[in-house]
Parts: structure tokens; C-alpha cells; sequence
């Protein structure tokens, strides 16, 4: 299957003779030019843009761009929603022989000046008033800035700054260089290597500071080969733009298969309309985070928990039988032949209708990628009928595997996908001792941006690049990843466990938003700090007639305990002895990103968390049944505050302890 | 969060008098709400009118939109006597006005409420709607794009579909806002849009108000009772109390006035 897939996108003269992604474009407007390329929900209607329409955008900014100052090896930051302007703006600056820093909109102006020194980024492409706010604040102290370029004008009406340009004017003044000299930009755009640097992906800093990894050309042609040898993605497909391009895998489908493929790219109104926006277009691809599969999952099992009992019956039974036959033919079994039967019926009755109402009834290639994700909203979505795959790489090196054809095993993270051999060697691969898994091969790992020794520290001593990720390999030749090395936690016992499987697995409870394990060398056993889903409880509270007033309240309710507790009992019947989660308490408040207890991608910061809770986390470990905990906390409007509440500790063995409490 | 402030920095550089009240006079049988009060709004600026409970501020603003007909003074647009005028002829001069608690169609939705705002500017009649061809069906598609360019200002595409009566109290009052905007208004009164509103919601509308004058270059007179709100944004502020205006001038200046202090405080 591969091969016929791999020579199809290989076969496309357009990408054949390109060596950067600004070349296809080009390539693509000139074979193609009213072949529709992009679609964007703009003022409540579906707008489109063909090949030729897209090239004329790129191709006057470019030239704007390039009177400003931009030019070969500059890095242009862009910070924004996934807007055809971000994308215009990213290929505008790589025809230029530069590259591009995406940020996500939500980063801290703090967070953004680092980005733009760490980059030399010498020019800024913001979305809105919001952006611009920031970019001039950190205008001031970086040098050599060009200018900031906004494409949304809203709130700017009366903002006068010398750096400032609007979108439109600076696309005005290319076109006219463009109408003056009409062969220009081609002549700058066929200048462009393989391997020159296409982007800088920056690592989320869940460690240290963030390093911007250097993507080349090279990098994306080779890891859209490698998708498109892996899953079927058919020229003209419809996909959905939702995943921000500052992480490395939009990059790779948005942005490089969208011209590779090709695909249709669809970009929503707003991050907020996603939801409605997918289930207008019923996209053929996309791609989403597991956190993000995993909300889509608890939206459905929230509005099923409100739905009447004739409904909710019906969703059950639907699902059952989708699980019945899906599922296990998805593992490669024969499904019983009395589910098989109903299964006409529960499409008809339920799991058509709800493929269609997530806006899911088309998409034949639904990926996951990045972390783990919960087997159970794996199959969730399985029984639905789709069929949702796992990819799992890293930024340094590419993609790696990918569920692959009709039959895969859920807890994995897919086969190895292969490279096409004009973009690189094939992709190797080793487990070490501690059951690291290491990489080689492939369009390969350039190195972090400006830091030649944390590059050189990446790679082993033989040039195989570290990923850091503890795995093991099933009979099949599937991945499968257990944790980050240095997060497999050994405890005080010596007995090791897997953080990641207990909190991947507790955060599909409904009730549970996110949540922290706790244990290491100096304790003997496992225990949890939960950030219960207030959205999901407080309604909960309600209907089951417990009063409360804030989030603080409600998460030391004893009726909410045992609930979490019960939620955690449940997992615990599925892991060894050892690696228990014993004893847990709920966060007194919302875990937030503005106070540095999350990364923008919603990780953990754990090392801080466990400073900051430390009170809590001792009185979980000394057995006292409560505690009183002060934490220092700033609120949206930047007033400063004490949070004081008591946090109640719960056994999750004991039943009735929660209860008492 | 928003940009910089501009309250107090706008200097009243204008000549014309956008709309003043000029010696108005309003009895109710033995009430007297309004007392010869005179008041003019300046070209571009946000003009706050505030005062305690029963000060006359939205008698004054009834009597501006012409829902009520003093007994004596005049109202004037650009110089133009409007006294008397029917509320549909006022406004379709240009005045349009937001209510303190909102007047909505709530089992409509929310395009639906702000295409309301257009009807002062459609010119098919009901048969010709009923018919729907032609340039009726054009007009509506030019309607309704002026209706998306409203929600994409105030940011409310998510609920575009939604019936009002389903949504909170904060964004029913961005689509009064919406509604009034909606009729290309010269001029835009809003009774006390902060009533009931918790803290972030009353910032998200300080920045809309905020944005409608920047964007729009109108006069904004804004009825408020929250005095934290109004000394941030208003360019000017006139104060009231029973029925006279008793101080105008900048916020800071008002802010000092002895008579404003005594009033508010009872001191």
C-alpha cells in the first residue's frame, strides 16, 4: 500500500521538481491555478481561494516583505490564530530564503521576547490589537527590528508607531513591484535549497528554557512523504486547520501536505466556532492533540449525562454494538454474529448521527498526535465508527510511526512509517538499556537554533539522536511508549511506575480535568493531586442538590471525593500492587498557565507544582486526614491575593473515609 | 488587556454640536424630573451623565430620543429643532439607544435582533418581503453583511445562531449594542449598559464603548450609576441630582467638585 501512495505524491511533477514548499506553490498555481487551496469562515461565510488567488497573496506580501528589509536567513515571527494570513505569511517569508517562529497567540509578552531574541527574529506578522500590544512592547529592547505587520485591524485605529504596517498596505506596496516587475518574485523563489531552514519549532520548555529546532525544507518534504506514505490522504482532501502551527506536526499537515498533497485546508472562523465549523464542512483529515480528542470525548459523554433515559439508552446500546463490531474487528477479531446483525440498525439509529453531529461522518484519516492518550476515548471513537490513529514522533526528528491499515492495536503508537530515500537515509531505529529509544535517519536532526553544545547533547556519542522516551516494541514491530526515561518514576522501594498511564488514563474520567501523581525515591508509595473538572461537578453539585460557592468549595466536598475516589479505585484495579495510587487530595483552585503551573501546551510544570503544594504534599504523605494551605495567587485582572483554604486528603481504599471527612 | 487609555486626553475640538438639550423642563403631575437642564455633546466624545437614583439621567435620555416631549425647552440635532419628534423619527435621524435591561426579542436569534436595528434603513415593504426577488432578496444579503461585520466587531460569533433569551445577561447587552450599531447611528446613548454586570463583563464593554468611538468617530453619552466605570472611560462627565445638573467637566475635575461629593456622599 505504501509504495502506490508514496509514488502518487512523488509522481506530481509540482513537488517532484520543487526543493521548498514557496516552489510548489508556485508550481501549483501555474498547473492548477483555479484548483481550490484554501477556505476560510470569514464574517459567517466559507470564502475560497484557489491556487492562483493564494500565490497572488504570498507572492505581494512577499515583495512587501522584502522592501521592508526581510531577506535571506531572517526569522519572521508570527504570532496569531490559524488564519490564511498566518500561512500566507509563512510561505511569503520562506520564498524569501527565510524562516518563520510560529508562537501561540496565548504566550505572555515575557514568554515572546525570549522567543524573538533566542530567534533573531527580525520582523513580526501579528493577528490583532492583542498581538500588536505585545510586539511593541518588546519591540524597544531587540534590535534591528523591521517592523510589525498586523492583518486584523480592529482596536488599532488610532495606534501610531513608526514600526507599525497593516497587512493590506504592505501587500498594496508588493503588488505594485510585482505589476513593475512581474518576473521578480519567481527569480527570488526558485533561489531557495532543500535545505535551507524552513521554521523554527520551539520545544515547550517543559524543561528549561524552550530551544528553537531548526526544520528545514528538506524536514518537511520528507515527513509528508513519510504521513503520505502511512495513511491515505488523497490529493484534494478537505482538512481542517485546528492545532496551532507553532507546534512542529501543523507544520508538517497544514502547511507542507497542504501543498504537498494537496489538500484543501480549511481554516475556522475562530477557535471557539470549531466545533460548529467541523461539523459544516465534515473534513476528510485532521489532526488534533489527545487532550483535544479527549474534550470532544467528554463533550459527548456530558451532553449524553443531560440527555432523557430513552436517548441515553439508545447512545449506550448504539455504542455497544459499535464497540462489538469496530473495535474488535480493529484488533483483528471476528465480532460475534449477533452484533453484527444490530449493527445496520445502530448506524442507522445512532452512530451515523453522531459521527455526523461531531462532524466526523467523513473523516477517514482522524489522527492523534503527540502524548498518550486514554485507550478508553480511543475506543470511544472507534465504536463510533471512526477510525481514530495515533502518530507519535518528535519535533527534532519528524514523525516516526502511525497506525497503519485496518487492523492496529490501540495502546500503541503505531509501525514505522518509512522515509522517502530522495529526502534522506532510512530512518533507524535502537533501544537502549534503560529502554531509551533512539533515532537516526531521515531528513535528520539539524540542531537547536544558535545552541551548538545542547544540539551536540542530544545525540549519543555514535550520532544517534536521544529522544528521551522509554519504550517498548510489541511481536508485531508496534511502539509502544511508556513514559519519558526520566519520568518513569522509581519509588523509595525501588519498584518503578508510570506516571504518565495513570494520569492519561484518570483524565478521561469526566470528572477529572487533570491531575499530578506524586512518589518518588523518597516515598514508598503512589499517591495523586486532582484538578477536578468544575464545568462537569458544579452540574453534578447541582442535580444532586449540594450547595457550594466556589471552585475552593467544591473540590474539598466529601460527596466529591468519593467520587474522584471511586473514579481512582477503578484504575487502580488495573495496575500492580505497587504502583497504587493510595492516598489523593483536589487542588483548592483551578490550575492556570498565567501562574506558571502549566506550560501554554497545558502540561504540567510539575518541579514548581510540587514547590508550591509541598505543604500539601507532606500532610498527604503523613497520614493527617486535612490541611490548611496558603498559596499566593494573581487574578485575571492582575490583582495580586492569598488563596486560604483546608484541602482534605482521602484513602482510596478506605470507602467510608470520605464520607467521615 | 486594551489599549492605552484615552480618557481625558481627547481635547473637545469640535465646533458643531452634534445634539444638545437645552432648557429642558419635565413634569410628572407634581415631579418635577428634569429642571432646565442644558446639556451639549461635543463631536467624538464619550460623555458620561451620572447621579444618584431619581437624578432625571434617563428622563434625559427619553427626552432626547423623543420618547418623552418636554414641557418646555428644546432638544436640537446639529442645530436642528427635534423637539416633539415621534421616537421612529428620531432615531432615524441617527440617535439610537441601548436600554438598561436589555430589549430584545428573546425567543429570536441573534442576527435576527440585530438585523432589527436595520429596519430603519430597508426600504421593501412587506409584500415585496413576502415575495423575496430581486433587490429585496440583495437588499437582505447587504443587510445581513452588515450584521456579520457587527458580530465580528463585538466578537460574538460563537452565539450568531443562538435565541437570545438562552444567553447571559453580559452578552444580551453586547447585542443590544449590536442592535443599536446596527442602525448606522450618528450619535449613541446607552442607559446604564453596566447595571448588573460582573467585573469582566463590564470590561469587556468598557473596551467595546471604547471601540464604537474609535472606530465609528461618534458621540457616545453613556447613563451610568457605576462611578469606578465612568471616571475610566468618559471623556467628560455631567452630574446631576434631582432633576438639575449640578457640576460638568473631566472626570478629575468632577471627582473634586465639593456639590458632586455631597450629593453622592451626603456629606
Amino acid at each position: 500500500m505504501s509504495d502506490r501512495q508514496q509514488n502518487k505524491s512523488l509522481s506530481d511533477a509540482s513537488v517532484a521538481k520543487s526543493e521548498t514548499l514557496p516552489q510548489i506553490l508556485l508550481a501549483r498555481a501555474q498547473a492548477t491555478p483555479d484548483g481550490l487551496s484554501e477556505r476560510h469562515k470569514r464574517l459567517g461565510i466559507w470564502r475560497e481561494f484557489t491556487w492562483s488567488d493564494v500565490l497572488d497573496r504570498v507572492r505581494a506580501l512577499a515583495l512587501g516583505l522584502e522592501e521592508m528589509g526581510v531577506t535571506r536567513g531572517d526569522t519572521v515571527m508570527l504570532i496569531g490564530e490559524n488564519e490564511p494570513e498566518h500561512f500566507w505569511a509563512e510561505y511569503a517569508v520562506q520564498s524569501l530564503g527565510g524562516a518563520v517562529v510560529s508562537v501561540y497567540p496565548d504566550q505572555t509578552g515575557e514568554e515572546l521576547a525570549f522567543l524573538a531574541k533566542d530567534s533573531k527574529t527580525r520582523l513580526f506578522v501579528a493577528q490583532d490589537q492583542e498581538q500588536v500590544d505585545k510586539c511593541l512592547e518588546i519591540v524597544e529592547d531587540l534590535k534591528d527590528v523591521l517592523g510589525v505587520v498586523f492583518w486584523d485591524g480592529s482596536g488599532l485605529w488610532n495606534y501610531e508607531h513608526p514600526l507599525l504596517k497593516s497587512f493590506d498596505d504592505v501587500t498594496a506596496a508588493g503588488q505594485k513591484i510585482h505589476d513593475s516587475s512581474p518576473g521578480r518574485f519567481a527569480g527570488i523563489a526558485a533561489k531557495g535549497k532543500r535545505d535551507d531552514l524552513a521554521v523554527l519549532s520551539y520545544t515547550s520548555g517543559t524543561t528549561g528554557k524552550p530551544k528553537g529546532v531548526m526544520l528545514s525544507h528538506r524536514y518537511m518534504f520528507d515527513n509528508s512523504t513519510r504521513i503520505l506514505g502511512a495513511v491515505d490522504i488523497q490529493p484534494g482532501a478537505e482538512y481542517l486547520t485546528y492545532i496551532s502551527p507553532a507546534w512542529a506536526t501543523e507544520q508538517m499537515f497544514g502547511l507542507a501536505i497542504g501543498l504537498i498533497g494537496p489538500m484543501v485546508v480549511n481554516f475556522p472562523e475562530g477557535p471557539e466556532e470549531v466545533l460548529d465549523n467541523i461539523r459544516e464542512l465534515a473534513v476528510d483529515a485532521m489532526v488534533f492533540s489527545p487532550r483535544q480528542w479527549e474534550n470532544l470525548a467528554s463533550i459527548v459523554q456530558a451532553r449524553m449525562l443531560g440527555a432523557g433515559p430513552i436517548r441515553r439508552g439508545l447512545y449506550n446500546w448504539g455504542l455497544r454494538i459499535g464497540k462489538a463490531v469496530y473495535v474488535e474487528r480493529l484488533e483483528g477479531r471476528t465480532p460475534p454474529l449477533s452484533a453484527r446483525l444490530q449493527l445496520p440498525f445502530a448506524e442507522a439509529l445512532v452512530l451515523h448521527h453522531l459521527r455526523d453531529n461531531l462532524g466526523l461522518g467523513r473523516a477517514d484519516v482522524a489522527l492523534s498526535g503527540g502524548a498518550l492518550m486514554a485507550p478508553d476515548v480511543f475506543r470511544l471513537f472507534h465504536a463510533m465508527g471512526v477510525k481514530l490513529r495515533n502518530v507519535y514522533g518528535a519535533t527534532e526528528t519528524g514523525l516516526l510511526t502511525a497506525h497503519t491499515g485496518e487492523t492496529y492495536r490501540l495502546e500503541t503508537s503505531g509501525r514505522w512509517m518509512d522515509c522517502d530515500l530522495q529526502y534522506g537515509d532510512p530512518v533507524e531505529h535502537r533501544i537502549a538499556g534503560d529502554g531509551e529509544l533512539q533515532v537516526r535517519g531521515g531528513s535528520g536532526f539539524v540542531g537547536y537554533f544558535d545552541q551548538p553544545e545542547k544540539s551536540a547533547e542530544a545525540l549519543t556519542e555514535d550520532g544517534w539522536y536521544a529522544t528521551g522516551d522509554a519504550v517498548s516494541l510489541t511481536d508485531d514491530g508496534e511502539l509502544v511508549f511508556l513514559d519519558r526515561v526520566k519520568d518513569m518514576r522509581e519509588l523509595s522501594s525501588g519498584h518503578s511506575y508510570p506516571p504518565q498511564f495513570i494520569e492519561t488514563r484518570l483524565r478521561y474520567s469526566p470528572f477529572i480535568k487533570d491531575l499530578m501523581t506524586l512518589g518518588n525515591e523518597t516515598r514508598d508509595f503512589v499517591t495523586a493531586l486532582i484538578n477536578i473538572d468544575m464545568e462537569v461537578l458544579s452540574r453534578w453539585a447541582e442535580e444532586n442538590g449540594i450547595g457550594f460557592s466556589t471552585y475552593t468549595d467544591l473540590s474539598q466536598k466529601p460527596e466529591i471525593h468519593e467520587l474522584i475516589r471511586a473514579e481512582i479505585a477503578r484504575i487502580n484495579s488495573l495496575l500492580p500492587e505497587g504502583s497504587r495510587v493510595m492516598r489523593f487530595a483536589n487542588f483548592p483552585k483551578e490550575l492556570d498557565p498565567d501562574e506558571g503551573e502549566l506550560t501554554r501546551s497545558r502540561k504540567l510544570r510539575r518541579a514548581f507544582l510540587e514547590d508550591r503544594y509541598g505543604g500539601l504534599i507532606e500532610a498527604i504523605y503523613d497520614g493527617s486526614p486535612n490541611t490548611d494551605l496558603e498559596i499566593a495567587v494573581t487574578y485575571q485582572d492582575g490583582r495580586k491575593g492569598i488563596l486560604k483554604a483546608t484541602v482534605n486528603i482521602t484513602n482510596v481504599e478506605d470507602k467510608n473515609q470520605a464520607r467521615a471527612a | 488587556m486594551q489599549g492605552p487609555s484615552t480618557a481625558g486626553l481627547v481635547p473637545s475640538r469640535a465646533t458643531s454640536v452634534p445634539l444638545s438639550v437645552r432648557n429642558a423642563t419635565l413634569k410628572f403631575g407634581g415631579v418635577t424630573a428634569l429642571n432646565d437642564v442644558t446639556i451639549e455633546v461635543r463631536n467624538d466624545e464619550l460623555l458620561a451623565v451620572i447621579g444618584p437614583n431619581g437624578a432625571g439621567k434617563t428622563s434625559l435620555l427619553n427626552v432626547t430620543a423623543g420618547f418623552y416631549r418636554p414641557q418646555q425647552g428644546r432638544v436640537e440635532m446639529s442645530g436642528r429643532d427635534i423637539t416633539g419628534k415621534r421616537v421612529d423619527q428620531v432615531a432615524r435621524m441617527g440617535v439610537a439607544r441601548t436600554f438598561q435591561g436589555t430589549h430584545l426579542f428573546a425567543g429570536q436569534t441573534v442576527v435576527e435582533n440585530i438585523l432589527v436595528g436595520r429596519h430603519t434603513l430597508m426600504n421593501s415593504n412587506v409584500l415585496q418581503a413576502f415575495l423575496h426577488f430581486g433587490w429585496v432578496a440583495r437588499e437582505e444579503d447587504e443587510h445581513r453583511e452588515v450584521v456579520e461585520e457587527i458580530i465580528d466587531f463585538l466578537e460574538i460569533e460563537p452565539i450568531r445562531n443562538r435565541p437570545v433569551g438562552t444567553l447571559g445577561y453580559g452578552l444580551r447587552k453586547r447585542v443590544d449594542l449590536g442592535r443599536a450599531l446596527a442602525q448606522e447611528p450618528n450619535i449613541l446613548l446607552m442607559d446604564e449598559p453596566m447595571a448588573g454586570m460582573n467585573s469582566e463583563e463590564k470590561e469587556d464593554l468598557a473596551r467595546f464603548i471604547l471601540d464604537v468611538r474609535e472606530a465609528r468617530n461618534i458621540p457616545v453619552v453613556l447613563v451610568e450609576h457605576d462611578m469606578g466605570v465612568v471616571m475610566d472611560l468618559a471623556d467628560r462627565v455631567v452630574v446631576m441630582d434631582f432633576g438639575s445638573v449640578i457640576a460638568d467637566g473631566t472626570p478629575a475635575e468632577v471627582q473634586r467638585d465639593p456639590a458632586v461629593i455631597k450629593a453622592y456622599l451626603g456629606a
